[in-house]
């Protein structure tokens, strides 16, 4: 890890610090962070009891009997001078059928115009992007980088209160997928008829963070074919 | 001989579920650790009953009768709320011997939310990640209705003797602090955004805050005066249980509890105490909270203390039951 981007250790009250790296570069940063991350998880200190990840950090929660930020931050620093791990996990792909009609993708023509694209023309962008998940959110909802559209994308003005599980959605650069049905200030353009967190199976989801989404474009009719099937992938 | 016994849950008053202390290093996959919102409460009531402390128990909120075909060890701990065994009196925060066929009944809490029930054994119950508490959000719902029906896989061998009394056992046993005026003190430590709003830090020292009735297990939301930071907006990131968060809203906090989503943009001026975010699942609408700033060093110290007592408290119950049962044998 370059030592251009130095981590960074604030704390959280008696149980928790959290850690950034260091530059001007937002990109950067989220990249750093998430190699970081995973080499923090798989050399994972005493006493750690879990980790939140954020977009540009992630927070450590820890036993402050067992541990604290003193001997936490002495890791994460000879944590941060190891190479990279990467390749040590096999990314998986994964193929997700989407359908973008009326009913499943509502603020489809609105991003379009904030675009300055069509409809199709933003579907196309899309379905040709290939989507990385950075950290699994609320509820195991895969957020996702790789957004390829012309400009950020704003947030709905005024949040929806109920969007369907399997809804599509994007704000800012991200995009991600609702496992279950719930509110969002996100814009909706897109829903698979797949399960994507299944809550009766041992692992209730197929992907990890590091894992890539492609979007497949169904239709109506097939997507009422696939209703209900649970979305698995192919190893890379 | 088998040990599976039933019990019934006859009367719900609002809100039962089944639950423990939570979901261990799910966070990583966007799953809250969840479980007792009052943690304290729920080890000391499985302590009591001779269980492991991660042991599946009942959450309430609102009254409660159980019934059982044999006896069973219980102990209720939690709000401030009337216990009876078959209608006679029976107390909180106690290891208590409920006869076959007699009604356990558990009263509305008052100053407080949330009771427990620990039960002598292991109740069967659904998990999800390695855990039975519930989860709304993803649709793991753990509810107890009129006439459920749970099962103990494994009732403690010490409900099946005689006892010579009925309140055997008297325990030293850590306890949530009532207040005294209906005000209750939390303790907060400092958080990244602290400096970032150095009037805060007064401020909520100095004044009362009110529980909103908005308030639930994702977190609590408080009235009272606030005083929002300069500068861009926070870029979204993990936030702790007990974080004391500053909305957009004029006249409003959040504590966050067990259930929260696991990141937010807002600023977080402190987290409360590590002993004190019991006191969190307890606040009940309308109540007043103060709050008092300490330092971490000090924040780790109570905890230590907490630790010690609950250890003391399980060595002291286990020594205890196996005297009994070596008497009674």
């Amino acid at each position: 890890m370059s030592t251009l981007a130095l981590p960074q250790v604030v704390e959280y009250g008696d149980s928790a610090i959290m850690v950034t790296v260091d530059s001007p570069d937002a990109d950067l940063r989220q990249r750093r962070v998430v190699e970081l991350r995973d080499a923090f998880t798989s050399h994972r200190p005493p006493g750690v009891t879990d980790v939140v990840s954020g977009l540009e950090s992630f927070l450590v929660e820890y036993d402050p009997i067992r541990t604290g930020p003193d001997q936490l931050i002495h890791s994460i620093n000879l944590i941060s001078e190891l190479p990279p791990t990467a390749g040590s996990r096999n990314s998986r792909v994964f193929d997700l059928p989407v359908c973008f009609d009326d009913d499943t993708a509502p603020d489809l023509p609105t991003v379009a115009d904030e675009l300055g694209l069509s409809a199709e023309e933003t579907i196309s962008q899309l379905v040709e992007g290939e989507f990385s998940i950075v950290l699994l959110a609320a509820a195991m909802a895969p957020m996702m980088s790789g957004l390829s559209l012309p400009a950020p994308v704003s947030r709905q003005r005024q949040p929806r209160t109920n969007v369907p599980e399997g809804s599509i959605m994007i704000a800012g650069r991200h995009a991600i997928i609702q496992p279950f049905p719930g509110p969002t200030g996100w814009r909706v353009v897109g829903r698979t008829p797949l399960t994507i967190v299944d809550i009766a199976r041992a692992a209730p989801t197929a992907f990890a963070p590091g894992d890539i989404l492609r979007f497949t474009r169904i239709d109506t009719t097939e997507f009422e074919g696939l209703r209900g099937g649970f979305l698995t992938g192919t190893t890379s | 001989m088998s040990t599976t016994q039933q019990l019934t849950i006859t009367r719900v008053g609002w809100r039962a579920q089944l639950t423990d202390l939570g979901r261990h290093d799910t966070e990583l996959r966007g799953v809250p650790a969840g479980g007792a919102a009052d943690r304290l409460s729920a080890t000391v009531a499985n302590t009591l009953v001779g269980n492991t402390v991660d042991q599946v128990l009942i959450e309430t909120i609102g009254p409660i009768t159980v019934v059982s075909r044999d006896p069973w060890l219980a102990a209720v701990t939690g709000a401030p709320a009337m216990v009876t065994i078959g209608g006679s009196a029976a107390a909180q925060w106690s290891t208590l011997l409920v006869p076959a066929g007699q009604p356990l009944t558990i009263g509305s809490g008052t100053g407080a939310l949330r009771t427990y029930l620990a039960v002598g054994g292991q109740i069967q119950a659904p998990r999800f990640l390695d855990s039975a508490a519930p989860d709304q959000r993803m649709g793991f719902d753990q509810s107890l209705t009129n006439r459920t029906t749970v099962t103990l896989a494994e009732s403690h061998a010490l409900a099946r003797v005689e006892w010579p009394s009925p309140g055997l056992f008297r325990f030293d046993v850590p306890r949530l602090t009532s207040a005294a005026d209906g005000c209750w003190t939390l303790r907060v430590v400092p958080a990244a955004e602290h400096g970032l709003v150095p009037a805060m830090h007064d401020l909520l020292q100095t004044h009362v805050y009110r529980v909103k009735p908005e308030s639930d297990h994702v977190g609590v939301r408080l009235s009272g005066p606030v005083v929002h930071p300069e500068g861009p907006e926070i870029v979204s990131h993990g936030v702790p249980v007990g974080a004391v968060e500053i909305p957009h809203a004029d006249d409003e906090l959040i504590l966050l509890g067990r259930y929260r989503t696991l990141t937010a943009g807002y600023p977080i001026i402190g987290v409360v105490a590590r002993t004190d975010l019991n006191l969190i699942g307890q606040l009940v609408p309308g109540q007043t909270v103060r709050f008092t700033w300490i330092d971490r060093a000090e924040a780790v110290t109570l905890a230590a203390a907490q630790h010690a007592a609950l250890a003391t408290l399980a060595r002291t119950v286990q020594a205890a039951f196996r005297a009994c049962l070596m008497t009674a044998n």
